[in-house]
C-alpha cells in the first residue's frame, strides 16, 4: 500500500516535470491570479477597519447661547452622556475656544477685540459600534429643540457616502474576484486536460491493466496540487512583501491577516483540485 | 470462463460482430482467425469490457456484461493480460518500468515487483534489455516486452491481439513459442491473428470469423 502510494506520488511529480512548459505557464498564471486575489483580500480585510476608523472620528459640535447657566449645560452634558449612541462628550469652554482660535488663526481673540466673543460648545463623539445615521439625525433634531442651543455643527452623512463608495468598490472587487477564480479554474482545467491528452497512452495502459478510476486520477490530482502550491506560495510571498514595502514607503498601516498564507494556498489548492476533477471527468467520460 | 451468449455489436452499418455464441474454457489456447475487419479485435475488446455488446451478454470469470457496474470493470481487468499489435509501450519508461506497471496497479511491494519482473524478463529473454527504452528495441523485442507486461501479474487469461502482425517470421515464431510456454503453466490464451501460415502446424482450437459472424469454432 505504501509502495503503491509512493508510486502515485512519484507519477504526479513526473507528470508535472514532463509537461515543463505547460506546468511553468500554469504556475505563472496561478501566481498572477492569486497575487491579484491576495491583494484584493488584503484590501477587503482593511476596508472594514477603514470604515471603523471614519466612524470613530465622527463627531458633531453643539454651540450654546452665550447666556447659558453652568447648571443648565452641566445637566445637559449629563443627559447626553446617558444616551447610548454617544461615546463621550467634551466641553469646550470660552478659554479653550480662544486657545483653539489662537492655534488655528495665530491671533489672540481677547487681545484683538478686548473681550471673548466665542461661545461655549460641547463636542459629541458617537459610539462607533451602535452607529446609525437615522439615530444621529433624531438625536440632533431633539438637541435642536433646547432653547439654550444656538447651533449644531454637523458634518452630515459623509460617512454614509464613503461607505456607499466602499460598498461599490467591494462589489466591483467581488466581480473581479469571481472573474479571476473562473480564469484560474479554466487554466488549471486546461493544463490538466493537456496533460491527460499527452498521457493518453499511459492512461490506457493503466486502464487495461485494471487500474481503478481513482488510481488513474491521483497523479493528475497531485499534478494540479503542485501547480496550485507553487503558484500560490509565490503569490503569497509577493503579496506579503508588496504590502510591507507599501506600508514602509507610504508610511501607512495596511494590516495583513495572520492566516493570509492559508487563505491563498488553501483556496488555490481547492480550485486546483476542483478544476482538475472536472477536467478528468470530461476526459474519462464519467 | 469466457462465454459469449448471442452477442452483437456494430460500429457502423457494415462493421461489427453479429450473433456470436461461443464458450472458451480454462487453460485453453485458441486462435481467433479471420481477415482484417472480421471482428477479431472487437471480440477481444468485449472480453475485457472495453466495448459492450448491444445485444446478448458476455460472462468472463463471473463478470456479466449486463450486470457489472462501470466502476467494477477494473477488477475483471486485473485478471486479464492484454497484448497489443502496436505494443502500447510507454516510450519514456525503461523496459523494467513498463513491465512493472501492472504490479504497481495491483499494489505489489517493491521486492515482489523486482522478483516478478525479473521472472517475466527471463521468460521473454529480455534480461539484458531491462534498462533500455522501447525506441532502442526492435519490433520483436518490443512485442516481447508487451508480453512480459501482460504476464507479470500472473493473469488467468491472456488476450493477444495480432501480436505477430508487425513481425518477421522468426520473431513471430518466437512470440508464439513464449505464449505456448505460458499456456503450459495453465494460463488461458486467446490469440487473434490473420497469419494462417504461422498457426497451421499447431493443433489448437481455431475460431474463425468472417464479416463479423462466426464461421467455425
Amino acid at each position: 500500500m505504501i509502495d503503491q502510494f509512493a508510486f502515485l506520488i512519484a507519477e504526479g511529480f513526473k507528470s508535472f516535470y514532463r509537461n515543463k512548459l505547460a506546468s511553468f505557464l500554469c504556475v505563472i498564471t496561478i501566481f498572477i491570479n492569486f497575487s491579484i486575489l491576495g491583494s484584493l483580500f488584503v484590501v477587503g480585510y482593511n476596508t472594514s477597519s477603514l470604515v471603523d476608523f471614519f466612524r470613530s472620528k465622527y463627531s458633531f459640535e453643539i454651540f450654546l447661547q452665550n447666556d447659558v447657566d453652568q447648571d443648565v449645560y452641566t445637566d445637559f452634558i449629563d443627559e447626553l452622556s446617558k444616551n447610548n449612541i454617544i461615546a463621550s462628550t467634551e466641553l469646550i469652554d470660552k478659554e479653550k475656544s480662544a486657545a483653539i482660535f489662537k492655534e488655528e488663526f495665530g491671533e489672540d481673540v481677547v487681545d484683538m477685540l478686548g473681550y471673548n466673543p466665542l461661545p461655549l460648545s460641547i463636542k459629541v463623539f458617537i459610539n462607533e459600534e451602535s452607529f446609525e445615521f437615522d439615530q444621529v439625525d433624531l438625536l440632533i433634531e431633539s438637541i435642536n429643540t433646547y432653547d439654550f442651543v444656538d447651533e449644531i455643527e454637523y458634518r452630515g452623512r459623509y460617512i454614509d457616502d464613503i461607505e456607499d463608495r466602499i460598498n461599490l468598490a467591494i462589489f466591483l472587487f467581488l466581480v473581479f474576484v469571481i472573474a479571476i477564480i473562473f480564469l484560474s479554474y479554466q487554466i488549471i482545467s486546461n493544463t490538466v486536460n493537456l496533460s491527460m491528452t499527452n498521457r493518453r497512452d499511459f492512461i490506457d495502459i493503466l486502464k487495461y491493466n485494471g487500474a481503478s478510476g481513482i488510481f488513474i486520477k491521483i497523479p493528475f490530482y497531485i499534478e494540479s496540487i503542485l501547480y496550485s502550491v507553487f503558484g500560490s506560495v509565490f503569490s503569497f510571498l509577493f503579496v506579503k512583501y508588496f504590502f510591507i514595502s507599501f506600508n514602509k514607503y507610504f508610511g501607512v498601516n495596511v494590516k495583513l491577516d495572520d492566516y493570509l498564507w492559508l487563505w491563498i494556498i488553501g483556496f488555490s489548492i481547492f480550485i486546483g483540485l476542483y478544476s482538475s476533477n472536472q477536467s478528468m471527468k470530461r476526459n474519462m467520460n464519467e | 470462463m469466457v462465454e459469449f451468449k448471442n452477442i452483437s455489436f456494430s460500429y457502423s452499418k457494415d462493421s461489427g460482430v453479429y450473433d456470436i455464441d461461443l464458450k472458451i474454457n480454462e487453460s485453453e489456447f485458441c486462435f481467433l482467425v479471420g481477415p482484417t475487419g472480421s471482428g477479431k479485435s472487437s471480440l477481444l475488446k468485449m472480453i475485457y469490457f472495453d466495448i459492450l455488446p448491444s445485444e446478448g451478454e458476455i460472462d468472463v470469470f463471473g463478470y456479466n456484461s449486463q450486470k457489472t457496474k462501470k466502476n467494477s470493470i477494473h477488477k475483471l481487468r486485473k485478471k486479464i493480460g492484454v497484448i497489443f499489435q502496436d505494443y502500447k509501450l510507454l516510450k519514456q519508461r525503461t523496459v523494467y518500468e513498463n513491465i512493472a506497471l501492472p504490479l504497481h496497479i495491483n499494489g505489489v511491494g517493491r521486492k515482489k515487483i523486482k522478483y516478478n519482473v525479473e521472472e517475466a524478463l527471463e521468460l521473454t529473454d529480455l534480461l539484458d534489455y531491462q534498462d533500455k527504452y522501447p525506441d532502442q528495441l526492435s519490433g520483436g523485442e518490443q512485442q516481447r516486452v508487451c508480453i512480459a507486461r501482460a504476464i507479470v501479474k500472473n493473469p488467468e487469461l491472456i488476450l493477444a491481439d495480432e501480436p505477430t502482425g508487425n513481425l518477421d517470421p522468426a520473431a513471430a515464431h518466437k512470440i508464439l513459442k513464449i505464449l505456448e510456454q505460458i499456456n503450459k503453466e495453465g494460463t488461458t490464451i486467446i490469440m487473434a491473428t490473420h497469419n494462417y501460415k504461422l498457426i497451421s502446424d499447431r493443433d489448437y482450437r481455431i475460431i474463425e470469423l468472417k464479416a463479423g459472424s462466426l464461421v467455425s469454432s
